[in-house]
C-alpha cells in the first residue's frame, strides 16, 4: 500500500522546471516562434481581406479589370505561402502536407489566370476578296462583316486588306510592350477619372513610339502596292480599327477606337500605330472595364481600304432601334462622308422606308447641313462650311434612299436580324457598304403616369424637343461638357449636358444618369453606346446648353422628349432598370471560377475529425486550419517543454479567477513566479479592453426561461458529450486569454456556449482586426438560430461584418485606429457575457424586444461610457 | 536598420528612399541587381527591397536566389510594378519575406521593413545563443 502510495507520488510529481541557460534558449526559442506566429497571424489577416475584397466585386457594384483580377490572385498567393512557411516555422514541419494542397489550388488558379488565345493563322496581311465571317479571331469582326458582305452578299465594297491580330500580337511582342502596359494598369486607381486619362496617353504613347518589325512592314508595303495596282492610281485609304470582337452584339464598342480616313502611303505606318494605340484611348479603356472585357482578348486588327470619293454618306438601320415593332428602315444621311452622321456632330437628313408591301418613303426630315467632310488633297479629311444652296437639298434622292432600303433588307434577311450600315453614295451614283454590325434593338418604355406626375412634369418643363435615344426617366444634377477636360470632373450621377453628341463623351456613361445634347443622331456612336449602358438620352435637345447650368437639379423623361426643374420622382415600374454590366463578362467569369478556388469554406469545426490539411479545398480551408493549428502551438509550448514561464497562469482579481492567462511576449508587466498573474499587471491592450466590456454590467444570471426553454436544454445537455462535466478537451475547457501587448485571443466556454474572440490592436491601423466566432449554446436549433440572428444584428449595428451558417457566427472588422477597435472589444466582452443565455428566451417576441433594448442601453450607458 | 532599395527606377528610388530616411531607416539605393551584389559585399545591410523585372543580365528573382544563398540572414522583400503570378510565386519559393505589388502603401512597406528586420534580429540572436552554449560545453 505505502509502495502504491509512493509510486501514484512519483508518477504525479512534477517534473522540475526548466532553469539556466537552458531556460534562456527556451525563451529565444519561443520569441522566435511568437514572431512567426504574428506573422502568420498578419498573412491570415490579408487573406481573408483579400477574400472580402473579391465577393465585394462579385457583387457587381463597381467595374473592375484583369488587373484587379491578377493582383488580387498574386495577394492571396503570397499571403497563402506566408501563412504555410510561418507555420511550418512554428509547428516544425508537422502540417507540412499542406504544401501539397496549396500547389493544387494554385495551379487550378494559375490555369485560368494565365489562358490565352492562341491564334494559328500566322498571316500578317489578308486581301478582303479573300475574307469572310468565319475569320473574325484573325482580321476582327469590322473587316471578317464587310469580306462576308462583298464576298457572300456581293453587293458593293471597297478594295483592300485586313492587317491581321497576328500582326497585332507580332508588334507587341517585338517591343515587349504588354508587360509595361500590365504594370502601368495596377499602378493605376481606375475608379480616378484623372488618373485614366493619363493612364491612356501614356499606354497610347509607348505603342506610337514603338517600332513596327521590318518583316510585318514589308508584307504591309507589298499589300498596299497591290492595291495601288488595282485600282491603276495611286491611292488613299481609310484605315479602320477591326478589333476581335468589336461589332458583334453583345458589345458595339462604338467609337471606342480609331479609323483614320484618307490616308496615303507615306503616313501609312504611323497611323497604323495610332489605331493600334487607341486600343487604350480612355473611351476604350473605360469601355472595357465596365463591361468587364478583358484586356488582352483584344487584339487590334485594322483594315486598309480605298477611299470611297463620296458625294453622300450616313448609317442606316434596318429596322427602329426604339421600337422592335417598327420594320421600317431608317437612313440618316449627310453631304460628304458619312463621317458627318457617325460622329453625331452634324445635323442630317432622316428617311424612313417602310417594307411592308412595296417599298415606299414613309417620312422625310430634311435638314439644314451647315458642313460636310471631305478629303484633303494631300491627307485627312476636313469639314467643310456649305454655303450654297445645297445646305437645304436632300443630300440624297427618293430613288436613292429606296435603294438603300433594298440592301438594307437584302443585308438584313441575309444575317437574320436587325443590322446597323454604314454607307457611302460615290459621285458616280454608285452605293458602297463600308461597314455592318448587328443593331441593338429596344423595347419601347410603356410609362403611366398618374394625375399628380402629369400636372408636376407640365408645370416644370425647362426644355423639350429632339429625338429619343434610349428610353428611360432619371434625376440628377446637370453638368455641362465642353473640352475634354471637362471629362475628369464629371460626377457620379449627374446628367451629361453638350452640345453635341461626340463619341468622346461615351467615356463617361457609366458615371451618368442621362445624355442630353443640342446635336446629335440615333445612328451616332454615342447613341449606340447610351443605349447598351441603358442610359436615358435625348438627342437634337435645342438650347439645352443655354437653359441648364452645372449644378441644376433636373429630370429627364424621354417619354415627353422633355426636362423638368428640379427632382420629379416616378412609380417604381417607371424608373430604369438597374444597370449591372460587369456581371456576366468574361473579366467577371474569370473572378468567379477564380474564387471557387479561394472563398468557399469546407473546414468549419476544428474538432471534427475531417479537420485535416489533406482535406483542404479552398484557400480559405488552408487558411482557416493553419489558424487554428498555429493557436494550439502557441498553446502547447510551455506544457509540452515543461516551461512554466510560457505556461498558463490563473488570473487574479481580489480572489483566483477561474480565467487563465498565457502571456506570448510583452502582455505582462513583470513575469510572474507563481500559479497567479494579476489584473494589475496586465498590460494588453486588447485583454483589458475585452475585460471592461466583461465586468461593464454584473451579469444578473439566466433570463427567466420559458417552460419550453428549460426542456430544450437538460435534451441537449444529454446529447452533446463536450457539454457534460468531466468530458473535458483540450484547451477550450476553459476561459483562456493568450496575450502579448497588441494581441489577445480570447477562448471562453460559458455555460454551454463556446466563443473566441481574437484582436490585434496596436498603432499599426491597417493591421489591426478582430475576429469573433461563436457557436453552440444548449436549446434547440432554431432558438440557437434567432439567437445568432440576433447577436448578429446587434453587432452589424457597431460596424462588423457579420456571416451566418446555421448556428455558427463569424464577425469581423479591421482596419480602424485603437480607440475604435477598443471601443468594439468592449462591446465583445459585454456580449460575451450577457448573450449567452439568451437562447432560452428566443421564442418570445416581447422578450426578444426587451433584451435588445436592454443590451443597447447597457452598451450605451455602461460599456462604453468610460473613456480610457 | 539598414535597407537597400533596387529599382532601375530613379525617381521612385529617390522618393523611397528619402520617405524612409524621415522614418529613420538607414536607407540607400542601387539601379540594378548587379550593382546590389557588390554593394552588400563592401556595405553589408538588414533587409533588401527588390524590384522584380529590372534591366541587367539577371532577374529580380536571381538577384533574390543569389543574396539569399551568399547572405542567408539577409531578408529580402520584393516590390514590383509586374503583376506576375508566377514570378511571385517563384520569389516566395525562393526565400522571399514579402512579395509586394506596387503601388504600395508606405506605412505597409515600412511595416514589413520592420517585420523582416526582427525576424533577422531574432535569428541572430538565436544563433548567438547557440554559439554560448557551444563555448560553455567547451
Amino acid at each position: 500500500m505505502k509502495k502504491l502510495v509512493e509510486f501514484f507520488k512519483n508518477r504525479f510529481k512534477k517534473e522540475p522546471d526548466v532553469e539556466g541557460p537552458d531556460a534562456e534558449e527556451l525563451r529565444i526559442a519561443f520569441k522566435e516562434r511568437y514572431h512567426h506566429f504574428k506573422l502568420l497571424l498578419n498573412a491570415n489577416n490579408s487573406a481573408l481581406e483579400i477574400m472580402t475584397g473579391i465577393e465585394q466585386a462579385l457583387a457587381g457594384k463597381q467595374p473592375f479589370g484583369m488587373s484587379f483580377v491578377k493582383s488580387n490572385c498574386i495577394a492571396i498567393t503570397v499571403s497563402l505561402m506566408r501563412l504555410i512557411k510561418n507555420l511550418e516555422q512554428l509547428s516544425e514541419g508537422k502540417y507540412n502536407q499542406l504544401y501539397a494542397r496549396f500547389d493544387d489550388i494554385w495551379n487550378k488558379i494559375s490555369v485560368l489566370i494565365e489562358q490565352k488565345k492562341e491564334g494559328k493563322d500566322e498571316r500578317f496581311v489578308i486581301p478582303l476578296t479573300a475574307v469572310d465571317r468565319t475569320m473574325a479571331d484573325l482580321v476582327g469582326s469590322k473587316m471578317a462583316n464587310l469580306g462576308e458582305i462583298l464576298n457572300k452578299v456581293n453587293l458593293k465594297v471597297p478594295s483592300g486588306f485586313a492587317i491581321t491580330a497576328h500582326a497585332y500580337q507580332y508588334f507587341i511582342d517585338h517591343n515587349d510592350l504588354q508587360s509595361e502596359i500590365d504594370r502601368r494598369f495596377i499602378a493605376t486607381d481606375i475608379t480616378n477619372m484623372e488618373a485614366l486619362y493619363t493612364l491612356n496617353a501614356d499606354i497610347q504613347k509607348l505603342i506610337i513610339e514603338a517600332e513596327i518589325p521590318k518583316d510585318l512592314e514589308t508584307e504591309i508595303q507589298n499589300a498596299y502596292h497591290a492595291l495601288e495596282q488595282e485600282m491603276g492610281v495611286p491611292v488613299a485609304v481609310a484605315l479602320r480599327s477591326s478589333a476581335m470582337g468589336e461589332d458583334s452584339a453583345a458589345n458595339s464598342f462604338a467609337g471606342q477606337y480609331r479609323s483614320e480616313l484618307n490616308v496615303r502611303s507615306e503616313n501609312l505606318f504611323h497611323k497604323y500605330k495610332e489605331i493600334m494605340a487607341s486600343k487604350y484611348s480612355l473611351t476604350a479603356i473605360t469601355y472595357r472595364l465596365n463591361k468587364g472585357i478583358r484586356d488582352e482578348d483584344i487584339a487590334m486588327s485594322v483594315g486598309c481600304i480605298a477611299m470611297v470619293d463620296a458625294r453622300s454618306g450616313g448609317v442606316m438601320y434596318t429596322r427602329n432601334p426604339l421600337d422592335t415593332s417598327d420594320s421600317s428602315v431608317f437612313i440618316n444621311s449627310a453631304w460628304g462622308l458619312p463621317k458627318a452622321v457617325v460622329d453625331g456632330s452634324v445635323d442630317c437628313d432622316l428617311f424612313v422606308v417602310g417594307r411592308k408591301g412595296p417599298i415606299q418613303i414613309s417620312f422625310k426630315d430634311i435638314k439644314e447641313k451647315k458642313n460636310q467632310f471631305l478629303c484633303f488633297a494631300d491627307n485627312g479629311v476636313c469639314q467643310f462650311d456649305i454655303t450654297e444652296h445645297t445646305k437645304d437639298q436632300p443630300s440624297i434622292s427618293d430613288d436613292e434612299a429606296m435603294r438603300l432600303a433594298e440592301l438594307a433588307v437584302r443585308m438584313e434577311q441575309y444575317y437574320g436580324s436587325p443590322q446597323d450600315i454604314e454607307w457611302a453614295v460615290a459621285r458616280d451614283g454608285s452605293i458602297y457598304i463600308l461597314q455592318c454590325r448587328p443593331l441593338q434593338q429596344m423595347e419601347t418604355l410603356k410609362m403611366d403616369y398618374p394625375d399628380e406626375l402629369i400636372w408636376k412634369t407640365k408645370e416644370n418643363v425647362i426644355v423639350s424637343g429632339g429625338i429619343a435615344i434610349c428610353p428611360g426617366f432619371a434625376s440628377g444634377e446637370a453638368f455641362a461638357v465642353n473640352s475634354p477636360g471637362d471629362t475628369v470632373n464629371f460626377p457620379k450621377g449627374a446628367i451629361l449636358v453638350a452640345r453635341q453628341a461626340l463619341p468622346l463623351w461615351a467615356s463617361l456613361l457609366n458615371k451618368a444618369a442621362a445624355v442630353l445634347t443640342e446635336h446629335g443622331t440615333f445612328a451616332g456612336h454615342l447613341a449606340n453606346v447610351a443605349r447598351e449602358f441603358k442610359v436615358p438620352a435625348i438627342f437634337g435637345l435645342k438650347d439645352a446648353m443655354s437653359k441648364l447650368k452645372t449644378g441644376d437639379l433636373i429630370t429627364v423623361d424621354t417619354n415627353h422628349l422633355s426636362v423638368y426643374a428640379g427632382k420629379i420622382d416616378v412609380p417604381a415600374h417607371v424608373a430604369a432598370p438597374e444597370k449591372s454590366i460587369i456581371e456576366g463578362s468574361p473579366v467577371y467569369n474569370i473572378l468567379l471560377e477564380v474564387s471557387k478556388h479561394i472563398i468557399p469554406l469546407n473546414l468549419l469545426d476544428p474538432y471534427a475529425s475531417d479537420f485535416k490539411p489533406e482535406n483542404c479545398k479552398t484557400f480559405h480551408d488552408i487558411t482557416r486550419f493553419a489558424h487554428e493549428k498555429s493557436v494550439q502551438e502557441m498553446f502547447n509550448f510551455g506544457k509540452e517543454h515543461n516551461f512554466s514561464e510560457r505556461s498558463s497562469k490563473q488570473l487574479f482579481y481580489k480572489v483566483p479567477m477561474q480565467w487563465w492567462i498565457l502571456n506570448l511576449d510583452d502582455g505582462v508587466r513583470e513575469e510572474a513566479k507563481g500559479k497567479y498573474i494579476r489584473l494589475e499587471d496586465i498590460t494588453s491592450v486588447p485583454m483589458m479592453a475585452l475585460w471592461d466590456g466583461i465586468v461593464a454590467v454584473p451579469w444578473d444570471g439566466p433570463p427567466p426561461i420559458d417552460g419550453k426553454g428549460l426542456a430544450a436544454v437538460m435534451f441537449r445537455s444529454t446529447t452533446n458529450r463536450d457539454l457534460v462535466p468531466g468530458m473535458k478537451s483540450a484547451y477550450t475547457e476553459r476561459n483562456y486569454f493568450m496575450i502579448s501587448k497588441n494581441f489577445c485571443s480570447f477562448t471562453s466556454r460559458l455555460g454551454y456556449h463556446f466563443s473566441i474572440v481574437e484582436a490585434l490592436v496596436s498603432e499599426r491601423t491597417a493591421e489591426n482586426y478582430i475576429t469573433f466566432r461563436f457557436k453552440g449554446g444548449a436549446a434547440d436549433n432554431q432558438r440557437r438560430i434567432r439567437r445568432i440572428q440576433f447577436i448578429a444584428d446587434i453587432l452589424t449595428d457597431h460596424s462588423f461584418r457579420v456571416e451566418l451558417r446555421e448556428d455558427n457566427l463569424v464577425a469581423r472588422i479591421e482596419g480602424f485606429d485603437m480607440d475604435f477597435m477598443i471601443e468594439r472589444l468592449k462591446i465583445l466582452g459585454y456580449l460575451t457575457m450577457h448573450a449567452r443565455q439568451l437562447d432560452m428566451i428566443m421564442s418570445n417576441e416581447s422578450a426578444i424586444n426587451y433584451y435588445r433594448s436592454k443590451i443597447d442601453n447597457d452598451i450605451k450607458t455602461a460599456v462604453l461610457s468610460k473613456k480610457n | 536598420m539598414k535597407v537597400l532599395f533596387v529599382d532601375d527606377e530613379t525617381d521612385f528610388l529617390d522618393i523611397i528612399i528619402k520617405r524612409m530616411k524621415k522614418r529613420n531607416i538607414d536607407a540607400s539605393g542601387v539601379s540594378d541587381g548587379e550593382k546590389a551584389i557588390e554593394r552588400i559585399e563592401k556595405d553589408p545591410c538588414d533587409v533588401v527591397v527588390l524590384d522584380v523585372k529590372m534591366p541587367g543580365f539577371k532577374s529580380g528573382i536571381d538577384i533574390l536566389k543569389d543574396i539569399k544563398c551568399r547572405w542567408p540572414l539577409i531578408e529580402v522583400i520584393m516590390l514590383t510594378g509586374h503583376a506576375m503570378l508566377d514570378a511571385a510565386r517563384a520569389g516566395m519559393e525562393s526565400g522571399a519575406f514579402d512579395y509586394m505589388v506596387k503601388p504600395a502603401d508606405i506605412d505597409e512597406l515600412y511595416y514589413k521593413i520592420k517585420d523582416a528586420h526582427q525576424k533577422k534580429s531574432l535569428q541572430e540572436s538565436k544563433i548567438k545563443g547557440i554559439e554560448n552554449m557551444m563555448k560553455e560545453k567547451v
